[in-house]
């Protein structure tokens, strides 16, 4: 009873639903213009929440995160420009849908699948969180030490594109997070006799530059490509349309949850294997592609389902599933928390107070998303040219605001610089902050175990949880060979046969 | 659709790739011979090896050497994933002008913050990007100092994170 009042002192404070209400706005708003994405939002967003109180800190970025998933899905029925890779899917059936006159339909249909999958998902969370949690109590520095280890080879083997490149840019990413203090010898690596980088690097200007300046960058280098304009115009969806879809709806959600609870999965994934999960079942099969207002619901429904789910293993486990909650783990260490299994003995009234908050920013989106249908064209017409020097401003007031030092400015162009080159070559930039965040984390339970183990190297394999990660590890390591051989092959196979499509 | 470039009698698949694999190969090799030993201090007496400050760079430095190794081998054996360049890696560029504006933004931003304060370095700097992307509507440049006052402000009277101010 006392921790019910508890968490209801925390949730009920009218900051807290301010931070949700702006959150979300920001995050619809921003997700539905084409080239500002739900990342660089919650990473301009970070800054802010220096003042505010951990909960509303943190609904703030949870309420950009999920307005930005919805936000992006707007832009790829309209303009067949999705906000962010996880709306790609939405494309296929919703932009067909606009073109045929139904694009209220697809958006009316995309919020609804939405909302559904994000409930789902946030119930998820409420429940396996706890309970990885109280798993995770009896888990030691050797046991963290091998969780570490498969949440990076996990996230190295499903990252798009090259597999080398995906492990060059974690290995960068452990290697800038060394730089500073050693924090057992006191030591200096890498810090070249400026105290600025003997706190190690600031993970803000990292962030900021990494997600916001490369975009920034492009713009001003690209040459201009027309603007496009489009208008939510069309009947909405009928209650019988939303009963067909309701089945998809509700086992993308359940696919979205099971893959966002694992780390490096992401939105992206879950989304395509929902639609043709959905493909499968349906008796309108043969007019998924063409406008099939069930496709939309399905890939909607996974990409959402994994929001909450994302924040299981960050909850329980304090490990980052995706570039998002490696930025909200940023947020909680800001405020002095640190995710994990303790933070349940410890501030378990405030994650509730979370969770509520949580499942209200879904509520929230629900009107959020309704508005945002009505005046979307005003929202992606306001031009780029007048966006992105008011995102740079955001850009290096927010670094300078860590350390209230130019040095961060500089650091954060440094990592902009950086992002570019990644771009261009091709280089993800999330496994280069997984690394970041993951890199002293590995080193310190590495060290911890050795400390128990008195050097001892035994101590790795020590019970069944140890040697659980390991087979993990192992097979996140196959898995990773098996998707490059696969890749390739079909490189092969598809130059000699046309493309299939889903 | 794969796409070959000829350098110097033999195809690479992926330039792009070849040349970033040479850069990391050049930065690891700098890391393990050079800034470790140079740059991460070490105690005199240490009972195991893997609790040194210079166990975990240099494994980093060892696996990063052979990944750019691999990715030169990757980027003469086989061609890019997307075949025209990969996922908007190459693009059509704009004038040079333009470029040369967000830079000196970028300066103004960076060399001029604290000596001229949040507000009018971001109100230059701002001008600056509007012009460099000519923003034609008129009144859009009242923009251009509406907004840098209105956010510094909201950053130190609203959420009390403090921003230089103009100096003088």
């Amino acid at each position: 009873m006392e921790n019910v009042t508890e968490v209801l002192q925390l949730f009920l404070a009218a900051e807290n639903f301010l931070a949700i209400a702006i959150g979300v706005v920001v995050g619809v708003t921003v997700g539905s213009i084409p080239g500002l994405t739900a990342t660089m939002a919650v990473a301009l967003a970070l800054p802010f929440t220096f003042s505010m109180e951990p909960v509303a800190a943190i609904l703030l970025l949870v309420g950009i995160y999920k307005g930005g998933m919805y936000g992006g899905s707007i832009t790829a029925i309209l303009i067949r420009t999705p906000g962010s890779p996880a709306s790609a899917c939405t494309l296929l059936d919703g932009y067909p849908l606009a073109q045929q006159g139904g694009a209220k339909k697809a958006l009316k249909m995309a919020l609804y699948s939405s909302v559904t999958a994000d409930l789902i998902s946030n119930i998820a969370l409420i429940f396996f969180a706890a309970y990885l949690a109280k798993i995770a109590l009896n888990f030691g520095a050797p046991e963290f030490f091998w969780l570490i280890c498969f949440s990076l080879t996990i996230i190295i083997s499903l990252a798009s594109g090259s597999m080398v490149k995906g492990l060059i840019a974690a290995l960068l990413g452990i290697l800038l997070s060394l730089v500073g203090l050693d924090s057992v010898f006191g030591s200096q690596r890498l810090t070249f006799g400026n105290y600025n980088l003997m706190d190690s690097i600031s993970f803000i200007p990292l962030l900021i530059g990494l997600f916001a300046i490369p975009e920034i960058l492009e713009f001003y280098r690209k040459k201009v490509v027309p603007h496009l304009r489009a208008k939510a115009s069309g009947a909405g969806i009928s209650m019988n349309e939303f009963k067909r879809s309701l089945k998809s709806i509700v086992r993308g959600s359940l696919i979205g949850v099971a893959i966002g609870a694992i780390p490096g999965t992401g939105a992206t994934a879950a989304a395509f294997i929902s639609y043709s999960d959905a493909k499968r079942r349906s008796p309108n099969r043969e007019r998924f592609g063409k406008g099939e207002v069930e496709g939309v619901a399905a890939s909607e429904a996974g990409n959402n389902g994994v929001a909450g789910a994302t924040l299981i293993p960050l909850l329980s486990l304090g490990i980052p599933g995706d570039v998002i909650t490696a930025i909200i783990l940023g947020a909680f260490m800001v405020h002095g928390l640190t995710p994990g299994p303790i933070m349940f003995q410890e501030n378990l009234s405030l994650i509730y107070a979370l969770f509520l908050g949580i499942m209200l920013s879904s509520l929230i989106l629900l009107v959020v998303g309704n508005v945002a249908i009505r005046y979307f064209s005003l929202i992606a017409d306001i031009p780029k040219a007048i966006l992105f020097p008011i995102v740079l401003m955001f850009c290096v007031y927010g670094a300078y605001a860590v350390n209230n030092d130019t040095f961060d400015v500089w650091l954060m162009l440094a990592f902009g610089l950086l992002g570019y080159v990644f771009n261009r070559t091709g280089i993800p930039a999330a496994p280069f902050l997984i690394g970041f965040i993951l890199g002293p984390m590995f080193e310190d339970n590495l060290r911890r175990s050795l400390l128990i183990g008195s050097n001892d190297l035994s101590i790795f394999v020590r019970g069944p949880i140890t040697w659980f990660f390991i087979a993990l590890t192992v097979g996140s390591i196959l898995l990773a060979f098996y998707r490059y051989f696969a890749a390739r092959n079909k490189v092969k196979y598809g130059a000699e046969e046309p493309e299939q499509g889903i | 659709m794969t796409r070959s470039h000829s350098t110097g009698g033999t195809r690479v698949k992926d330039p792009w790739d070849v040349v970033a694999g040479a850069v990391l190969l050049g930065f690891a090799l700098l890391l393990l011979f050079y800034l470790i030993p140079h740059y991460v201090g070490e105690p005199a007496v240490m009972q195991n090896p893997m609790m040194s400050p210079r166990w975990l760079p240099t494994i980093v430095g060892w696996l990063l050497l052979v990944f750019s190794v691999l990715l030169i081998l990757q980027g003469v054996l086989v061609a890019d994933e997307d075949g025209d360049g990969g996922g908007g890696r190459r693009f059509e560029r704009g004038p040079w002008l333009r470029f040369a504006l967000m830079v000196l933004a970028l300066v103004v931003y960076v060399g001029l913050f604290e000596l001229l304060g949040a507000m009018l370095s971001g109100i230059f700097a701002t001008l600056l990007l509007f012009l460099a992307h000519p923003v034609r509507t008129w009144w859009a440049y009242g923009l251009a100092v509406v907004f840098p006052v209105g956010v510094s402000l909201l950053f130190t009277e609203v959420m009390n994170v403090p921003l230089p101010m103009m100096s003088f």
